[in-house]
């Protein structure tokens, strides 16, 4: 027979699991519900239109990175990748048109994504410390094309990319929801996807099991590269120009993105519907802050303190359920 | 050069040294010394006024603030761990230091500013040991915060510091002819030679380093050990800081950003194996002034400041390369030869 107690202590233990299991995402719901009440800045329509379309660039580059930390990666070349990109974009688009630019950009992101996953699988160069090399690399090839000039876009039709709506939605914003979808296929769906979990929590055995692991990481490098191009093509098209530095930082939020969405940075693990919601509370806290009055400068340190705290708190949720260090 | 801890390929070195293990320990200590004087040499040829006292006491400068948190990254790298704050780092600590300046004699000042240094550094070692946060992610973390907190501080603008000529002359003097900063640069060098190659905790954290599981069972506090290897990376940055705010005299909360990857390379070029373990101090100020002779020479050649990016980027893929390379030759040897 089972007392009342222990039901009760059952039914709580299926609330701390839903709780803990979906904790990002019930934060961000009580931060969007109490800021709606305190500030009526914060729920006007143009404003929540406005935080949707901030948080598609981290957003769409973190479902990349989402992947690669999958597979038990890093990649902090995406600020100068970005920027490479973006470049890239604006000094074909007036010769070539917007869609093969488009193309031709999301071509140069794989080409830059299959550079990182070779310097890191065949070079066996740690990825943290391969893709800072690369990020210097990115960022002077662009400073290098554009002489550290600032590139404009005049072009209308691809202008509407960054700034126009559908229904009222950002058109990045949905671009942003397309590459989760795509992503959450790849990873679930797909040979090399599957893979990639496999690669990620144990790679000695996925080794010694035939799989093609170098390959593996490459294609989630290419993943990152394509994924962060379409984040700069969208980004220019917002800016109506591009420049070297437009990006500057960016591997920080992606990161940050992917760490407080709960993606174990053991590999192995993860969660794109995590990183999703990360990149729309990151874009949250930053917009109350502006809403505040709060100098930009506390972004940063607000940023900081996320991160220490959401990987400090997983750690030390882990020891107490008596799993073992990640 | 190297200290390594007393594992089964060390113990076969003293037994018998493959001439390929002796090319690559002479190669280590030395590599990166032929590569300094190779740039010195050409860029005295091809770059005039780059071998004239003024341009080689300015370079001897650049790199000895570089050196300073260089061996403290190196201490960190021997212990497999990094730390990415020490660019926010130097730049808080050269805001603190400017602040301090006035309400205090100069010793006091650099006394303060390192042991503010030495409490964000053991913040990041209490973080990473108690919290169990990756050191990748937690000295990121703090990268945002220190960042944010010396522009904060400053509230975004720049502060002078004029009139304090003594505090300049950190900077401009000279003891024996040898520039102060790299006088500074030397001392610390020797303080983390010694402690890395001739004391118990330098051993301890070689061994973490490792092998940490090892370590562990083995007995050491490793969660000690992390918080002084961070505090002592710390208070390194905060030393850079301090020489940094001498040199240019006018502060903002923008100073240092890219410092933590010229570190991180500088540390590695001296032949500091990423792998953990070892430690090569000497190796990482050669590596300094290698960094600096480049970006001199660049700068006299009139090449735009982008292309040191170009530079400093290959540099560090070519000497990753070079690591895995040694990695895996000396590896193929060891294994080959039982």
């Amino acid at each position: 027979m089972e007392t009342a107690a222990q039901a009760g202590g059952r039914r709580a233990g299926a609330l701390a699991n839903i709780l803990g299991r979906y904790f990002i995402q019930w934060l961000l719901v009580l931060a969007v519900i109490v800021l709606g009440l305190l500030n009526q800045n914060f729920r006007q329509p143009a404003n929540l239109a406005n935080i949707l379309l901030q948080a598609s660039f981290a957003g769409i580059g973190a479902a990349g990175m989402t992947l690669l930390i999958i597979c038990g990666a890093f990649d902090l070349s995406v600020a100068g990748l970005l920027g490479l990109c973006g470049v890239a974009l604006a000094e074909v688009l007036p010769a070539a048109g917007v869609v093969p630019a488009i193309i031709a950009t999301l071509a140069l992101g794989a080409v830059l994504g299959v550079a990182n996953g070779l310097v890191v699988t065949k070079a066996r160069i740690p990825a943290f410390i391969a893709t800072l090399g690369m990020m210097n690399i990115y960022l002077a090839l662009a400073f290098i094309w554009t002489n550290a000039q600032v590139i404009p876009v005049l072009n209308k039709d691809f202008q509407g990319l960054g700034f126009g709506t559908l229904l009222g939605v950002p058109i990045a914003f949905l671009v942003m929801i397309v590459v989760y979808a795509v992503a959450y296929l790849v990873l679930n769906y797909t040979t090399y996807g599957r893979y990639i979990r496999a690669v990620g929590s144990n790679e000695i055995a996925s080794r010694v099991a035939g799989l093609p692991v170098d390959r593996v990481r490459v294609f989630a490098f290419v993943m990152v590269g394509v994924f962060t191009a379409l984040a700069g093509i969208l980004l220019t098209g917002m800016l109506s120009s591009a420049n070297a530095i437009m990006a500057t930082g960016f591997e920080l939020n992606v990161i940050a993105v992917v760490v407080v969405g709960g993606t174990s940075l053991a590999g192995g693990q993860g969660t794109l519907f995590g990183s999703f919601t990360g990149a729309l509370f990151f874009t949250v806290i930053n917009n109350s802050l502006n809403m505040f009055g709060v100098a930009a400068y506390w972004q940063y340190v607000a940023v900081g303190l996320i991160i220490i705290f959401a990987l400090g708190i997983e750690a030390l949720r882990r020891r107490f359920m008596g799993v073992g260090r990640g | 050069m190297q200290s390594t801890v007393t594992t089964d390929a060390a113990a076969s070195t003293v037994r018998k040294l493959p001439f390929v293990i002796r090319f690559f320990q002479f190669f280590e200590s030395l590599g990166v010394l032929a590569m300094l004087l190779i740039v010195i040499v050409v860029a005295s040829v091809i770059a005039p006024g780059f071998f004239t006292s003024t341009n080689l006491t300015n370079l001897v400068i650049t790199a000895a603030i570089t050196a300073v948190t260089g061996f403290g990254m190196t201490l960190a790298i021997a212990m497999k761990g990094f730390d990415l704050s020490v660019g926010s780092v130097e730049a808080l600590t050269a805001i603190i230091a400017s602040s301090l300046l006035p309400l205090v004699n100069i010793p006091l000042t650099i006394v303060g500013t390192l042991i503010a240094g030495l409490f964000i550094g053991v913040i990041n070692g209490l973080v990473i040991s108690k919290l169990r946060v990756p050191a990748f992610v937690a000295t990121l973390g703090m990268m945002g915060i220190a960042r944010g907190v010396a522009l904060i501080y400053t509230n975004g603008q720049s502060v002078l510091l004029v009139g304090y000529n003594d505090y300049a002359a950190l900077n401009t003097g000279k003891l024996l002819g040898i520039p102060v900063p790299f006088v500074i640069a030397l001392v610390t060098l020797a303080v983390f030679y010694v402690l890395l190659q001739q004391t118990p905790f330098g051993r301890h954290v070689c061994a973490v380093g490792g092998n940490e599981q090892a370590a562990i069972a083995s007995g050491l506090r490793v969660d000690t050990i992390t918080m002084a290897v961070f505090g002592l990376v710390g208070a390194t940055a905060a030393l850079s800081g301090v020489m940094l705010s001498s040199k240019l005299l006018i502060v903002d909360g923008t100073l240092g950003v890219g410092f933590e990857l010229q570190c991180i390379a500088i540390s590695v070029l001296g032949g500091t194996s990423l792998a953990g373990g070892s430690g090569n101090m000497p190796g990482t100020l050669v590596a300094a002034l290698l960094l600096a002779a480049i970006s001199s020479a660049l700068n006299i050649l009139n090449v735009e400041a982008f292309y040191q990016y170009l530079a400093l980027g290959l540099l560090l893929i070519f000497a990753l390369v070079l690591d895995t390379l040694r990695r895996s030759i000396i590896t193929g040897v060891m294994t080959r030869g039982r």
